[in-house]
């Protein structure tokens, strides 16, 4: 007897929860991404990376894994990959 | 009761199928109620299943033997703990163990992600939903643990065995490990279902393979630690096609954890990851197939039954899948970028795949041998332990190498002149290593030389990263707290290290003796002597249990107890003597091979560093656990991100 | 660069195999006959078990799990693991001596047929 109360509690709690969605009539709005938003993500995936890079390249330098003359050779071309991205996302507003 | 678990799972299959259903049509039509339903649907299926689970659980901690499940693995004298473990000691309990753990992760990860990653979370739940549906329909129509019969009054037993602490934890961990493999996989395959093949896939699910790695890994040792105490032949590991099983896909994800970082860096390697986690994953469910079919001879071999074809079939529609799946992103997932020197870190991270990956597929071919030398030569041949033993040391040791090189080069391109000069002091202190050993004698072994002396120089390179470190911020504390992930490595790799101590110096190092002893005779091992002093018989609750002691003197003292237990259903079993030196981390390991009269034959191994090993898997936690830990600072970044990213 | 590094992987694989690499036939007692070197052979015991596996070896028959075959003679020198008896499948090392027996020194015992991990015992 129990279990048959409870199978039907079960049957019935899924049912709810899955018609919840329709029943809450949230609409169907798109929540797409168009070509627009797919360019922002690759450009904030880059500036992301390239920050977290300078920020490594400061840190493996303070820490002595990397000496001044490489530090000097690679920060450079770093800081401008940054600033290009920077641009690139600020254009894209 | 047991038309309730029916029925519950009956609930789970038709929801996991609406959920796979319903969810594909809403990400291809984007119809958002249709997708949220469905995500309600696999939370849902996750309650339904954990009902199953319950009844299942209740009828064996009551010995309700009308469950022909509960009366073939348990039985009346089994104590709580034990009856519970029997729940995965069976074909079906352990499915339905997987569709509970696969339901519950997948529930999690949907519901967690549902407003931070929407675009991809609405074909997460259909991918998850799709291969929870496999396991549900299984479980409802080839396997079901409801079956019942007229209540009996007692049932069949737990395999003596498998009643140990080892083996009631061995089993649930690796699953949280193979089945966490799934998550990942499924928003990988997400991530090229919706077009968006940018990198919140893998910061999204790096936690999730992290943590599936390193319930993988420590349930391996857990395994290893049990064969070691309980099965008793000396040794831990005897590449059992069962025991391969999960360490293949173990590999294929260490792989993978270490070239997502060169993608996240350098957006490369977009591809090689794709396949990676397609790899580990296969590999998670072969290893399920493999360990449930007895396809391929295994001493652990299994009831081969029909579930055998069922799994072979799910492993191929799913490879084939993934493989559609990147053939068809390709384009998406071209790199822009590529390697710049082949001394980098990037370098180093992509040697270090090839190796692990080697061996994976090294491992893989020499389970799968039996099979195709049947098939194309005719005859069935096996592949025997010094095969897996050379190509460990010809993949493992480079690998050992490279653990500490890849943390101190630097990105993009290193000079040798600076590498040398940060290597100096872990080069330095190898070489003096390696002259030390020699002096010690570790000389009678080549690979456990170059195994130790590896090991003093990753170790080196660990602590140097850490003195530079605490130096450049102030405090250790500090350090480790800001940069969870690269230090919690570290310490995983210093585990992986005493790993390698431990098992280069239990094998290569480890001396055996066998002899007859009449009471009062001893034999010297190694330093060692053991003396017979007598036999002492004991009963317990299910044996007969019979005991050699013998006392041990010379390096170390104490009393080892050897013998044989008679079950009282006829079996026998050996149970081994282990005597541990807690400072050398040394092993005495005394096995009673067989009785003569008075006089018994014993074996003797004297395993030095062996628990080397099982400290090594405490560490390896620790480490884990460290670059797991939640942080906050992260976290809002990433919220930002997501945020900046939708507009 | 990858290409090479996968080529070398592979070369490396093919020299060990070609120099003879340790592959030993899996064989059962209906197709054991005149096979020479090493054997890995599985069957199910038969007894009578008599002799001693540290004296003069530990005799008994092996025939197939499944199906009819022919009861190899076997001597076992060695430990004899956990779980053996008559009617154990068992997996054995060795080789066919000149008389016909299979002369083994490993042997390791399965577990009747459960999903379970199994203990095995090899010597």
């Amino acid at each position: 007897m129990i279990a048959l109360i409870l199978g039907a509690v079960i049957a019935v709690a899924a049912v709810v929860l899955v018609s919840l969605p329709f029943l809450r009539g949230s609409g169907d709005d798109p929540g797409t991404s168009t070509d627009l938003q797919d360019r922002r993500l690759m450009l904030i995936d880059e500036r992301d990376r390239t920050l977290a890079a300078l920020k490594e390249l400061e840190f493996d330098h303070r820490t002595g894994k990397i000496d001044d003359t490489d530090y000097r050779a690679l920060v450079g071309p770093l800081r401008r990959a940054a600033a290009e991205v920077l641009q690139a996302l600020d254009a894209e507003e | 009761m047991a038309d309730l678990g029916r029925a519950a799972l009956v609930v789970s299959l038709g929801l996991t199928l609406y959920a796979f259903i319903a969810g594909t049509i809403g990400a291809l039509q984007k119809r958002r109620r249709l997708s949220d339903s469905a995500r309600n649907a696999l939370v849902a299926a996750f309650g339904s299943t954990v009902v199953a689970a319950a009844v299942l659980a209740i009828a064996l901690v009551h010995h309700d033997f009308s469950f022909v499940y509960v009366y073939s693995h348990t039985s009346k004298g089994l104590s709580t703990i034990y009856a519970l473990s029997a729940f995965w000691g069976g074909q079906e309990g352990s499915l339905l163990l997987w569709l509970l753990v696969l339901s519950g992760y997948g529930a999690l990860a949907a519901v967690l992600n549902r407003r931070l990653l929407r675009d991809l979370i609405v074909w997460v739940v259909p991918v998850i939903a799709g291969i929870a549906s496999f396991f549900a329909l299984i479980l409802v129509a080839v396997a079901s643990p409801f079956q019942t019969q007229v209540r009996a009054l007692d049932g069949l037993g737990l395999t003596p065995s498998l009643q140990n602490p080892y083996m009631v934890a061995h089993p649930p961990m690796l699953y949280l490990g193979y089945v966490g493999l799934t998550v990942p996989f499924a928003f990988a395959a997400a991530a090229m279902l919706s077009g968006h093949t940018d990198e919140r896939w893998i910061v999204a699910t790096r936690r999730w393979t992290l943590a599936a790695w390193m319930f993988l890994g420590f349930g391996q040792l857990l395994g290893a630690h049990w064969a070691y105490v309980e099965v008793g032949w000396g040794g831990y590991y005897a590449w059992d096609p069962v025991e391969n099983a999960a360490l293949m896909p173990w590999l294929a994800a260490t792989a993978f954890l270490h070239s997502v970082m060169v993608q996240e860096r350098k957006g490369m390697l977009k591809v090689w990851n794709m396949i990676l986690v397609a790899l580990a994953f296969e590999l998670a469910v072969f290893g399920d197939f493999l360990t449930r079919s007895g396809v391929i001879q295994s001493i652990h071999s299994f009831a081969q039954s029909s579930i055998g074809a069922w799994f072979l079939g799910f492993v191929v529609a799913t490879t084939l899948f993934s493989v559609a799946l990147i053939l068809w992103r390709l384009p998406l997932l071209r790199a822009r970028t590529k390697l710049e020197s082949a001394l980098s870190r990037e370098a180093t991270f992509l040697y270090n795949n090839l190796f692990l990956v080697a061996l994976c597929l090294t491992v893989l071919w020499g389970v799968l041998f039996p099979v195709l030398s049947d098939i194309f030569l005719g005859q069935s041949r096996t592949m025997s332990r010094p095969y897996y033993d050379f190509f460990l040391r010809i993949f493992g040791l480079p690998l050992l190498l490279l653990m500490g090189i890849g943390p101190l080069i630097a990105w993009r391109r290193a000079s040798v002149r600076s590498l040398l000069k940060t290597l100096r002091w872990p080069i330095g202190v190898s070489i003096v290593a390696g002259a030390a050993l020699i002096a010690a004698g570790a000389g009678s072994s080549r690979p456990g030389l170059i195994a130790y002396t590896f090991s003093a120089f990753v170790l080196t390179t660990i602590v140097v990263e850490l003195v530079r470190g605490t130096r450049a911020t102030g405090s250790l504390a500090q350090l480790v707290g800001r940069n969870r992930r690269r230090y919690g490595g570290y310490v995983v790799h210093a585990s992986i290290v005493m790993l390698a101590i431990g098992i280069a110096g239990s094998s290569a190092y480890a001396t055996v003796k066998e002899q007859k002893l009449k009471i009062g005779q001893s034999m010297t091992v190694a330093g060692h002597t053991v003396t017979y002093t007598g036999l002492e018989r004991q009963r317990s609750s299910t044996a007969n249990e019979l005991r050699a002691v013998l006392s041990l003197s010379g390096r170390e003292h104490g009393t080892i107890k050897t013998g044989i237990n008679n079950f009282f259903t006829g079996d026998t079993s050996k149970a081994v003597g282990i005597h541990t030196d807690w400072l050398r981390l040394e092993d005495t390991y005394v096995i009673f091979d067989q009785q003569e009269g008075n006089a018994v034959f014993f074996k003797v191994l004297v395993k030095p560093l062996v628990n080397m090993i099982w400290v090594a898997g405490f560490v390896f936690l620790g480490g884990s656990l460290v670059a797991l830990w939640p942080d906050a600072r992260e976290q809002r970044r990433l919220v930002a991100r997501l945020a900046l990213a939708r507009g | 660069m990858v290409a090479l590094a996968v080529a070398g992987v592979l070369a490396v694989f093919l020299l060990y195999t070609a120099l003879g690499g340790n592959s030993t036939p899996l064989l059962q007692p209906s197709n054991l006959a005149n096979h020479a070197g090493t054997i890995s052979l599985t069957g199910k015991v038969r007894g009578p078990v008599t002799g001693d596996a540290k004296v003069g070896g530990l005799q008994f028959g092996l025939h197939n799990i499944k199906g009819e075959s022919p009861v190899v003679p076997i001597v076992f020198r060695g430990s004899v693991p956990d779980l053996f008896k008559v009617g154990r499948d068992v997996n054995l090392t060795g080789h066919l001596d000149a008389k016909g027996a299979f002369v083994a020194n490993q042997m390791t015992t399965k577990c009747p047929s459960k999903y379970t991990a199994t203990p095995n015992k090899t010597a």
